[in-house]
């Protein structure tokens, strides 16, 4: 029997009454949606997809919904052969193969890493307006006031999906959100470590200080090649394979690649 | 054969390791030491008789391997064949891969294990078993009997002539069993190679023959070789492991090809069915879907408890920036 809407649901609403949050956590996908969701997207689905996962900020008076799923995540993975990876032993693995068997066949080349710049799905609802472009000056994410240990009123963790790339490491997005008194924070983090070959992490912030209307979205992109990480855990006397599973460790040693600020004024 | 060191009582590590306690070193050395001998003699391919319950992949999930035994009988009661991935990525690896080998050295012809792509040095450095090693240990060791163990665990099994049992699939390499026989198999996992294919390789339901994966390594294999090799071995079936399904089990190719997955709640999130294969003593093949073990959710509960105590707030509840 499928489980209804509401499985798994949970929700919170901000004392003024301006926002709701919700989130879902239900188990992986059977057999029968991976198959609809591959037909809807059009590449091969992740060994764990979380399909009926979500977390959803609402503004109750317009309606305006930001939500954060794994089809539309999916949908902005490349679907062609551009920026596609290699596995560390592809070069080696070829070269043993060429006398070998004449297999030509290969499967529709995608993002097999399934590296995604998605930030959230936007439903403008009653609203009026678009995300507008601004800085980190103008609109920061407040650092300092996320820092403080202001009570925890609602918090949520909820995978999208991930794949252990046949085990060259892991492609993993989840998404993590703390309601504060005042202010709320939404991280959404795609996490690649492709063993040999390069690191990734790709965070999408969403903050909101609950008094106000506006909505600030960073979207910060950051890679290094993973020799280079490993170097630099090495020189600060780290655990390699381990701290290599930490995103949190990793992200300061990577370069930024891209790094922007929105803000849709919500009314 | 030389026996194992009067100190070592076989059915008193096994009792110890259904009560999830771990083994000494010294005992962990010598029972991979004698578990080596005894696969040392086993062919690359295991011939058996049914009845035969078939376990797919277990990756440390320690109480849902006994969840196993309690719904699919002790052994030896019930003869059972692993097909690999007993380690990594789970909570026990080690007190998951001791009961077995210590169960296969109590019941050689009743217990038979073959060899999963986590059985590797390679593998396992990254995905937990080594790790796990060091931590419950203090020092490697361990880790290094048993991975030196893993290279003489077997790659394939034949259920009464007619089921060919492997962790991942086929190699575009081989076409008649007997190639796998003469496999040189007592060694870390190669990156490449018909020794790699067995371990690694999955069906793919959209194509008729081997196709290379997009990652650059790995082949996929499609319906019309798992027909042809069926047809060139005189056998029925293809049964193997290796890859996670929501329900626990899956067929494909008008039922030339069952995938068996018996860890629930994979990796304690996934939210998972999982399943035992039993095939009947005329070749009858019945999947046995069962969910997580309760000791689980137990367990989690008593490690969140440890850890607010320690850290006198809610662990789940991060500050994350």
């Amino acid at each position: 029997m499928a489980p209804g809407p509401t499985a798994g649901v949970e929700s919170f609403t901000t004392k003024n009454g301006q926002w709701k949050i919700t989130t879902r956590k239900q188990p992986i996908l059977k057999a029968e949606p991976i198959e609809e969701l591959n037909k809807a997207i059009g590449i091969p689905i992740p060994e764990m997809i979380f399909g009926d996962n979500y977390v959803a900020i609402e503004h109750i008076q317009t309606g305006w919904k930001l939500d954060f799923n794994a089809q539309d995540a999916l949908d902005r993975v490349s679907k062609t052969e551009e920026g596609m990876l290699q596995v560390a032993v592809a070069d080696a693995w070829k070269k043993d193969r060429e006398h070998n068997e004449d297999i030509k066949q290969v499967v529709k080349p995608f993002d097999w890493s399934y590296s995604t710049d998605y930030k959230g799905t936007t439903h403008p609802a009653q609203s009026q307006g678009d995300w507008q472009v601004t800085s980190q000056a103008k609109h920061p994410v407040r650092a300092d006031l996320l820092s403080r240990p202001d009570p925890i009123l609602f918090f949520g963790e909820v995978d999208l999906y991930e794949d252990e790339l046949a085990d060259n490491g892991i492609g993993l997005l989840s998404i993590k959100i703390r309601v504060m008194p005042d202010r709320l924070l939404l991280l959404s983090r795609f996490f690649l470590r492709l063993d040999d070959v390069i690191v990734r992490i790709r965070d999408t912030r969403v903050y909101i200080e609950h008094s106000g209307n506006t909505v600030i979205r960073q979207y910060t992109a950051k890679e290094a090649k993973y020799d280079e990480v490993s170097e630099k855990l090495r020189g600060m006397r780290e655990n390699v394979a381990e701290t290599l599973r930490e995103p949190n460790r990793i992200a300061p040693l990577l370069n930024t690649v891209e790094d922007r600020t929105e803000i849709f004024e919500v009314h | 054969m030389p026996g194992l060191p009067a100190s070592v009582d076989l059915d008193e590590c096994i009792a110890r390791l259904y009560r999830k306690e771990l083994l000494a070193d010294s005992v962990i050395e010598a029972v991979c030491a004698k578990t080596k001998e005894l696969l040392m003699k086993e062919s690359n391919v295991v011939h058996i008789q049914a009845p035969v319950t078939v376990v797919g992949d277990i990756h440390g999930q320690f109480f849902d391997m006994i969840e196993i035994f309690r719904i699919g009988g002790y052994c030896p009661d019930t003869n059972y064949l692993f097909l690999g991935d007993y380690v990594d990525r789970g909570l026990f690896s080690i007190e998951t891969i001791s009961l077995l080998i210590c169960l296969k050295l109590r019941y050689p012809s009743r217990v038979h294990l073959i060899r999963g792509n986590h059985e590797s040095r390679g593998v396992t450095q990254s995905y937990g078993f080594y790790t796990e090693c060091s931590r419950k240990y203090g020092n490697a060791a361990v880790w290094h009997y048993f991975t030196d163990m893993f290279d003489y665990l077997s790659l394939s099994c034949v259920i009464d002539d007619k089921i060919f049992c492997v962790h991942g699939g086929l190699s575009p390499s081989i076409h008649s069993i007997d190639q796998i026989k003469i496999i040189d198999r007592f060694r870390e996992i190669p990156h490449e190679g018909p020794m790699a294919d067995l371990v690694w390789s999955d069906p793919d339901p959209d194509r008729d023959e081997f196709s290379l994966s997009p990652r650059g390594a790995g082949y996929t294999f499609g319906a019309q070789v798992v027909k042809k090799f069926l047809e060139v071995n005189g056998m029925n079936h293809i049964l193997r492991a290796h890859q996670l399904c929501n329900e626990g089990y899956m067929v494909m190719f008008d039922d030339r090809l069952s995938t068996v997955w018996s860890a629930p709640n994979y990796c304690y999130r996934c939210g998972n069915m999982a399943s035992v294969l039993e095939v009947g003593p005329n070749g009858e093949r019945k999947f046995n879907v069962f969910d997580q073990a309760p000791e689980n959710d137990q367990h989690r509960a008593e490690v969140q408890q440890q850890q607010q105590q320690h850290a006198g707030s809610d662990p789940i509840k991060d500050y994350f920036l």
